[in-house]
């Protein structure tokens, strides 16, 4: 509200003011109307005066606050007011110097020496006119006195009645010695009964000298008094006196009052020569004040107005520099500052939108990483994201898991750091420096990594990241194992082999037994008994290879043929007990170590194929131990979650040469008599199970089996389905 | 040592101004006596009449515009008032008289005025003129339905001279320069 009225206040303070200037240079020339007025112009200036002080003193008090405070903007008003001050101050001053100095000669040209001169001379014109018509009034009054002064009575009264018609007086009264009237005579202007005379007309008379005096009127104009005594009278007792008062003529007393006036005029502002001076100066100084002050005010006012938008604009900035893009100033013109105003709020329209906008990119950018980290997660290939100094960035769990690294901790950790802690990944981190060394950040490759637990296949691509602005993006490299798709392809391919082996093979070799057999009972009975035995161990030596055959092909039959499971629960431990018990009973020297968790007892699988599993795996280790000193096996079970492991060690040669590499492979044997399916079969049991088998040589010596199968049916048959859809 | 910087400068303003006020009246006592030497009141004819004899002596500025032929104005004020029980007396006549003085160059005398009556009184010289203006005679003030006859009241009378006919805008400019002179109040009882 005091906002709104306060230049409404300041603008009748201003017309005000100007009209107060207005009325002083309106009745300058007139020092008794300025003397009217002069009261209220200094009122009213000394109001402004007293305003302005304290409208000045709030702004200066804003001001200085804000200087102390360094407030933006604060030094740029500072200049600003300094600027229009001086601008304002310099001319008010210069014209205030130069008023004052017109004014005082302006009032000093009143008194020049001619014009007093000039008065004076008037006045002494005026007094000599005024005297010469006294003398003769004087002398007249003395005639009249001599011709009255033997009458007396009635003939006195006529006498002054004549005289005063002849000599033109206004009144003649004849007093006694003490001025009391004897007799007059008076003209019409006069009534009533003449009054006392005064003191020093009757000192002077008595003192024998005639008495004449011009006396001002109260209505203004003059008239002359003339007194002398009547008759010759030695001493003044008992004398009589002739008082007469005779006018001045009009013309002659206008010239004398307008004479008197002007001398009184004169003599009056002669007096107040300096004092007007003075009176003008300061009125003068109190006006200049009240402008300076104005000025300063205005200087202040502006100043602020002029340097708010730079204000506004600086806070705004910052606003905008802290991240605050909603910021918006108001327009405070149409000059450059609003333009400046308006292309400073379009800028924070398009820095808010482009931050929308990038918020809803990083947003989206965050959520395909996150699907993307989903995606890595449950991904089963190994993905390995690596920055273009060969730094980790990100890894997946498929890539640990398969390379045997816990990449969790592993970001921004160099390849190589962790290639030299983890075999495998050495392995790839080897194949992958090689390709970079041939300038190849693009390649695909099947490599095959080497660990104790055996050889893993791996299908690998790297592929090179796009990067910005010619910076290299980076590398990623994603491998699958396939070393149980390379074993199972081999597998497939043994068990066609094996089929095709049994069905072709198998047909002919009944044929050749029974022609062997045929031939022998036809042609045995007419041979020679040296001819006979020839045909009898030829045709003997063909049904006995014949049969070997038989027995070979029904053992790749048996490869190759896959039963239908039957599943049921059975205690594993008593089953390990009774083959164990088997073997050990067939070969008592080779010792048997058992190591059975109770908890690992329930399996739910097929008990047939797990027997078979045991036999062939105890085979293989009682035929490993063959001829050496104190054959052990150990058999251990032992519950880890729901996986049941079982692991069989005996302290044999082990596994020699590549060997281990092969050792699942059909027809992979090391034994002279061994059809090289032991383990092949042991593979593919364990598979239909769903479980995972694992061989390695134990450093002591000898070899370690190590089995790994689902405890209960589920996962047998989630096994199935993945097996199913692989 | 401190003593040359000022604490309080406000203080030693105000003081030196209050300094250069008290040595304005100073100079004015250094002029001729104007001060009421006796006054009295009698009742004539059925009124009050009052007497008053003053020393009327002037300032030097009042001299100074009056040589120049400013005119001089004597003012003379009277109250009379009465005691009441419980109360703060009761002022029963205030009245205000004026005369001006003037000189006359034309006719080379000075002039009384009356300005209310126009009564008007050359003199001859200026001290018989200030002696006219100082003897105040039979200045009827009040009747008997004002102060009964028989009643008692307390009377004050005061004069005060001024340099008259000046621009009010001058005097309140040049408020230190002695445009006006006054007497103290002059106060007697009155008694049946």
């Amino acid at each position: 509200m005091t906002r709104r009225w306060l230049p409404v206040a300041v603008g009748i303070g201003i017309v005000v003011w100007v009209a107060a200037l207005a009325l002083l240079a309106v009745t300058g020339e007139g020092s008794q109307r300025f003397g009217q007025l002069q009261p209220w112009i200094l009122l009213i200036n000394i109001a402004g005066v007293i305003v302005l002080l304290a409208l000045i003193g709030s702004r200066l008090t804003d001001f200085i606050r804000d200087w102390r405070r360094r407030v933006p903007g604060s030094r740029l008003r500072g200049r600003t007011i300094l600027m229009f001050g001086g601008l304002a101050v310099a001319p008010l001053l210069l014209v205030f110097t130069f008023s004052v100095l017109f004014l005082t000669r302006g009032i000093d040209s009143w008194f020049h020496a001619e014009v007093r001169e000039g008065l004076s001379d008037a006045l002494g014109l005026s007094r000599a006119a005024l005297d010469l018509r006294m003398r003769e009034v004087l002398e007249r009054t003395q005639r009249i006195a001599d011709d009255l002064s033997n009458l007396g009575g009635s003939s006195l009264y006529a006498a002054l009645d004549d005289h005063l018609r002849l000599a033109g007086a206004d009144e003649l009264i004849v007093t006694n010695s003490g001025g009391q009237p004897e007799a007059y005579s008076t003209s019409g202007m006069q009534h009533g009964l003449p009054g006392t005379q005064p003191e020093e007309l009757l000192q002077q008379v008595r003192q024998g000298s005639p008495y004449v005096s011009l006396e001002p009127l109260s209505g203004g104009g003059y008239r002359i008094r003339a007194a002398t005594r009547i008759g010759a009278a030695q001493s003044l007792q008992g004398s009589r006196l002739l008082v007469a008062t005779y006018p001045v003529p009009q013309r002659l007393a206008d010239l004398a009052a307008t004479v008197q006036n002007a001398y009184q005029q004169y003599g009056r502002l002669s007096f107040l020569r300096e004092p007007l001076k003075l009176s003008f100066v300061l009125t003068l100084s109190l006006v200049l004040l009240m402008a300076l002050l104005a000025a300063l005010y205005g200087a202040l006012f502006f100043s602020q107005r002029l340097v708010r938008p730079v204000q506004d604009l600086i806070a705004g900035t910052r606003a905008v520099a802290k991240g605050d893009f909603d910021t918006r100033l108001s327009m405070p013109s149409h000059d450059e500052i609003g333009y400046l105003v308006t292309s400073f709020n379009d800028m924070t329209k398009k820095l808010a939108r482009a931050r929308e906008e990038t918020e809803r990119s990083q947003a989206a950018v965050e959520g395909e990483r996150a699907a993307l980290a989903v995606i890595l997660a449950r991904l089963t290939s190994g993905v390995i994201s690596l920055e273009p100094d060969l730094r980790v960035r990100v890894a997946n769990h498929a890539a640990g898991n398969i390379l045997g690294v816990e990449f969790d901790q592993a970001a921004g950790q160099p390849l190589a750091e962790l290639a030299a802690r983890h075999p495998l990944l050495g392995q790839l981190h080897a194949v992958m420096q090689r390709h970079l060394e041939a300038g190849e950040s693009e390649w695909r490759e099947q490599v095959t990594l080497r660990s104790d637990a055996g050889r893993r296949e791996l299908v690998c691509a790297c592929t090179a990241l796009p990067g910005d602005a010619g910076v290299p993006g980076g590398l990623v490299i994603v491998f699958d194992e396939v070393t149980q798709l390379l074993q199972a392809q081999r597998q497939a391919a043994w068990g066609e082999v094996a089929r095709r082996l049994a069905h072709e093979i198998r047909n002919p070799l009944t044929p050749i037994q029974l022609s062997a057999e045929r031939m022998r009972r036809k042609l045995f009975r007419g041979l020679q008994p040296a001819e006979a035995e020839i045909l009898d161990r030829s045709t003997q030596t063909i049904v006995q290879q014949v049969e070997a055959m038989k027995q070979m092909v029904a053992a790749f039959s048996e490869y190759a043929k896959a039963p239908e499971m039957q599943l049921s629960e059975f205690d594993m431990n008593a089953l390990i007990r009774q083959v164990s018990d088997l073997y050990h009973a067939q070969d008592p020297r080779v010792a048997f170590g058992l190591s059975l968790d109770p908890r690992a007892a329930t399996l739910e699988a097929d008990p047939g194929r797990i027997r078979q599993l045991l036999n062939n795996l105890l085979t293989n280790a009682v035929e490993a131990l063959d001829g050496r000193e104190n054959p052990v096996i150990m058999i251990e079970t032992k519950r880890a979650g729901d996986q049941i492991v079982l692991n069989v060690i005996d302290n044999g040669p082990g596994f020699q040469g590549g060997l281990i590499e092969q050792a699942f492979d059909p027809y992979v044997t090391s034994k002279p008599k061994g059809t090289g399916l032991g383990l092949a079969i042991v593979r593919r049991i364990v598979e239909e199970h769903g479980g995972q088998v694992e061989l390695e040589n134990v450093p002591q010596g000898g070899a370690r089996i190590c089995i790994t199968l689902p405890a209960a049916s589920r996962e047998l048959r989630r096994a199935d389905a993945r097996r199913e859809r692989a | 040592m401190h003593l040359t910087r000022w604490r309080y400068p406000g203080l030693v303003i105000i003081a030196a101004l209050l300094f250069a006020a008290s040595a304005l009246p100073a100079e004015a006592s250094d002029e001729g006596r104007f001060e009421i030497r006796n006054a009295y009141v009698e009742m004539l004819g059925g009124a009050w009449q009052l007497d008053v004899r003053l020393d009327l002596g002037l300032s030097e500025a009042a001299r100074q515009a009056f040589d120049e032929g400013v005119p001089l104005t004597l003012m003379l004020e009277v109250e009379a008032t009465t005691a009441r029980r419980f109360l703060p007396d009761e002022t029963v006549v205030s009245l205000t008289k004026e005369w001006q003085l003037a000189y006359d160059a034309i006719a080379d005398r000075y002039v009384v005025t009356d300005p209310v009556t126009g009564e008007h009184v050359s003199h001859a010289t200026r001290a018989e003129a200030l002696d006219a203006l100082a003897h105040i005679s039979k200045l009827q003030f009040a009747d008997t339905t004002q102060l009964p006859t028989g009643g008692r009241f307390e009377m004050r009378v005061r004069a005060s001279v001024e340099i008259g006919d000046l621009p009010t805008a001058i005097k309140v400019l040049l408020f230190w320069k002695s445009w006006s002179r006054s007497t103290d109040w002059y106060v007697w009882s009155v008694r049946p």
